[in-house]
């Protein structure tokens, strides 16, 4: 093949791409060169955004004999730049917007199977819609796509009892960075044949292939939720409480969210309709819900004598229990505005990482008296999934503090407090993945033979390394 | 005052997607979430608030209802309600019938005020607070956004269409309650402990020498028809074709 210009090129991607398939104009464009948490401004000459996958495997093979890298791309809510192009504006962007049906729904078979381009909350309507439940769930499902939650291997607020997306799907449809399609969307729940392919895309960030559908599975709905906002007595009394409830509910436990009192405040202060359920204020909170088979009285009973037990034996101090839609709603709110709420107090210094349950105390507490005296008068919002093990633990500059010197301390804080992690047996990175954020970190956290296993995958499937270069990797 | 007295109706929670029963004979209540009244609750907990700031000695929550309505009066006992009476049956309670019902409870514990909510959210009737004033013959203050107290008169903000309007009743009186009048609180942990003890008293209809007296038949429920889903034009030009082409050009 002759070497095309780099015009020819972008011209032959927009006819594969298809009548509306393409966005150029700068102020369409610009979108997507910036990550959602703006610290990443990378560039690219032209967004691809083709409505199947046909001409998505098209596209993969025009770039695959031009060596076009493509930086495939959700809705934009990641926190590790992932789907974000370099600077270098070399790099084209597709988007899997347009792909977004539903193409089957099976009740009886307890399964879903939805192009990658579908939001969240679709997937989740659809199951609705047969009495059934898709348990992932959190704060951007209105806008991330299914594709990219299969991409990062999004945990979420449900974890504890349905595990991650990799535990909720049972087959994906993909297009490798050659353009051949690869599908296993049988929706079996067992199949054992060979290798099980499919969980190397999931969470590989688009530096594999492009996921362009899966099969997920369906969980009964529950009839019945019970829903408390709990002051713990201390840090410890979290992970005593959730042990408990898990062990006396019959693991109906399927929410348990650490919120410190900084981010009540925070969320009470930025957050419009967001109050404090509770009466005082104290040091440490969680978010439980149960969800039951049951009806609605007998899982508020089961709430009410398991907490009236961990409130006689002074687990808790005290709890706030949701009596309706709205209050249980308005709960959730608060929840998932931390991260809105922190922001309006400048910027943040983030850590999304992992330990066994069990040590998440003693860590949170290490780490914080580590990063004050790194960062002298920065405040902690340590908030997240402990019934996973998972804490995002931020840093905010002082109250009042817009210096931009904050942000310059990022790169020390990281290192210490992942080491810290690492000290812990933990991962520093939990659910949000690697992208471009973290990758210089991974090499230094893993151990020499899974980043040598990792290459050889990546080697294996991208051999000219066209998908996604720089991140994870 | 020495009593309030307010009406706390069982209905389908807010956030509850509503679909109505195949053969068309009424909504799906089945498994469903139920919840109190949300205009209730905000009554309950305006009666709350005025007891709180020493300004009435007792809450009475009264529900009419299925034996599952206890559990909305619990609730309304642990946000702090003194004790509660359920007027308990099976049927289909009308907005007069509901008033006629209240006005027995009213005779038996003569509060100085009854608050209930400015309607229901299953049937929005919105006609038991003022059928009960008129049969009770007492002034009413409905749609309420704000009260106060004095001199054996409540002064009373209401929200009208063309903005609000003040005006002052002579108690006892029925006001109904509108959704600015406050935020309803949540009820805490050791709050449904001690409601667990709080008095709940069940009577009958027949108790209370009510027979009821429908005199509404109702026909057919039907959902809302399904929207028709939208086009995206191209331009401006695709706008007015598709305009021309339903003939609103």
């Amino acid at each position: 093949m002759t070497t095309l210009t780099r015009k020819e090129i972008l011209s032959r991607l927009k006819d594969l791409a298809g009548p509306g398939g393409y966005l150029e104009d700068r102020v369409d464009v610009e979108p997507f060169e910036v990550d959602f948490r703006k610290l990443y401004k990378g560039a690219t000459p032209l967004v691809l955004r083709p409505d199947s996958t046909e001409r998505i495997s098209k596209i993969m093979k025009f770039c695959f004999e031009t060596g076009t890298a493509v930086v495939p791309a959700g809705g934009n809510t990641g926190y590790c730049g992932g789907a974000t192009p370099d600077e270098s504006g070399e790099q084209i962007v597709l988007s899997l917007a347009r792909l977004n049906k539903i193409r089957s729904v099976d009740p009886m078979n307890y399964t879903l199977t939805a192009d990658a381009g579908c939001t969240l909350v679709q997937v989740q309507e659809a199951a609705e819609q047969v009495q059934r439940l898709f348990p992932l769930s959190l704060g951007a499902e209105g806008s991330c796509h299914l594709g990219g939650n299969l991409s990062t291997n999004a945990g979420g607020t449900a974890v504890l009892r349905y595990g991650n997306t990799r535990d909720l799907v049972l087959g994906i449809e993909a297009v490798l960075p050659d353009g051949r399609i690869v599908e296993n969307l049988k929706g079996l729940r067992k199949d054992n044949t060979g290798y099980d392919w499919k969980n190397l895309f999931i969470g590989a960030e688009g530096t594999l292939g492009i996921i362009t559908g899966a099969v997920l599975k369906l969980f009964p709905t529950p009839r019945s939720y019970g829903t408390a906002m709990v002051a713990l007595r201390d840090l410890d009394a979290s992970v005593e409480l959730l042990s408990m409830l898990r062990e006396r509910s019959g693991d109906a436990v399927t929410t348990f969210e650490l919120i410190p009192r900084l981010a009540m405040e925070l969320a009470c202060r930025h957050i419009d309709g967001v109050k404090d359920p509770l009466d005082q204020p104290y040091d440490w909170y969680a978010l439980m819900e149960l969800s039951c088979a049951t009806d609605e009285v007998q899982t508020q009973e089961l709430l009410e004598t398991l907490l009236g037990e961990a409130f006689e034996s002074e687990v808790i101090q005290d709890a706030a229990l949701a009596n309706s839609g709205a209050q249980r709603e308005a709960m959730w709110r608060m929840r998932e505005n931390i991260p809105e709420a922190q922001s309006h107090e400048g910027p943040s210094i983030k850590h999304d990482v992992s330990v066994q349950v069990s040590r998440m105390p003693a860590f949170i507490r290490e780490a914080t008296t580590l990063v004050k005296k790194l960062v002298p008068g920065c405040r902690v919002v340590s908030y997240g999934h402990l019934g996973d093990g998972n804490v995002h633990f931020n840093l905010s500059p002082s109250e009042g503090d817009r210096d931009p010197i904050f942000l310059e301390q990022a790169k020390r804080v990281n290192h210490a407090v992942h080491e810290l992690i690492a000290q812990y047996g933990g991962s520093i990175s939990a659910e949000h993945g690697i992208g471009r954020l973290k990758r210089d970190e991974l090499a230094v956290y893993k151990s020499e033979a899974e980043i040598q296993l990792m290459r050889a995958i990546k080697a294996a499937l991208d051999p000219t390394g066209i998908m996604n270069p720089g991140k994870v990797l | 005052m020495k009593k309030i007295m307010v009406g706390l109706k069982r209905v389908v929670d807010y956030n509850v997607r509503i679909r109505v029963k195949p053969d068309g004979s009424g909504v799906i209540t089945d498994g469903v979430k139920m919840s109190i009244n949300p205009f209730d609750e905000i009554a309950l907990e305006e009666a709350l608030r005025i007891k709180e700031r020493g300004e009435a000695e007792e809450v009475i929550a009264v529900s009419i209802g299925p034996a599952d309505a206890q559990q909305q009066l619990r609730t309304g006992l642990a946000m702090g309600a003194d004790r509660a009476i359920l007027v308990q049956t099976d049927k289909l309670v009308e907005p007069l019938d509901a008033a006629r019902t209240l006005l027995k409870l009213i005779e038996k514990e003569s509060p100085e005020l009854v608050i209930v909510g400015k309607q229901a959210i299953d049937d929005d009737n919105g006609q038991t607070g003022a059928m009960l004033a008129a049969l009770w013959d007492r002034p009413q203050g409905t749609c309420v956004s704000e009260v106060t107290f004095a001199d054996g008169k409540a002064t009373v903000t209401r929200e009208v269409d063309s903005g609000l309007e003040t005006i002052e009743v002579d108690l006892p009186a029925v006001l109904t309650a509108d959704l600015r009048l406050n935020e309803p609180r949540y009820v805490k942990l050791p709050d449904i402990m001690k409601a667990k003890r709080k008095p709940l008293e069940t009577v009958s209809l027949d108790d209370l020498g009510i027979a009821l007296d429908p005199q509404l038949e109702i026909v057919k429920t039907d959902p809302p028809a399904q929207r028709q889903k939208g086009v995206m034009v191209e331009d401006v030009d695709g706008l007015i074709s598709a305009l021309k082409d339903k003939g609103l050009l």
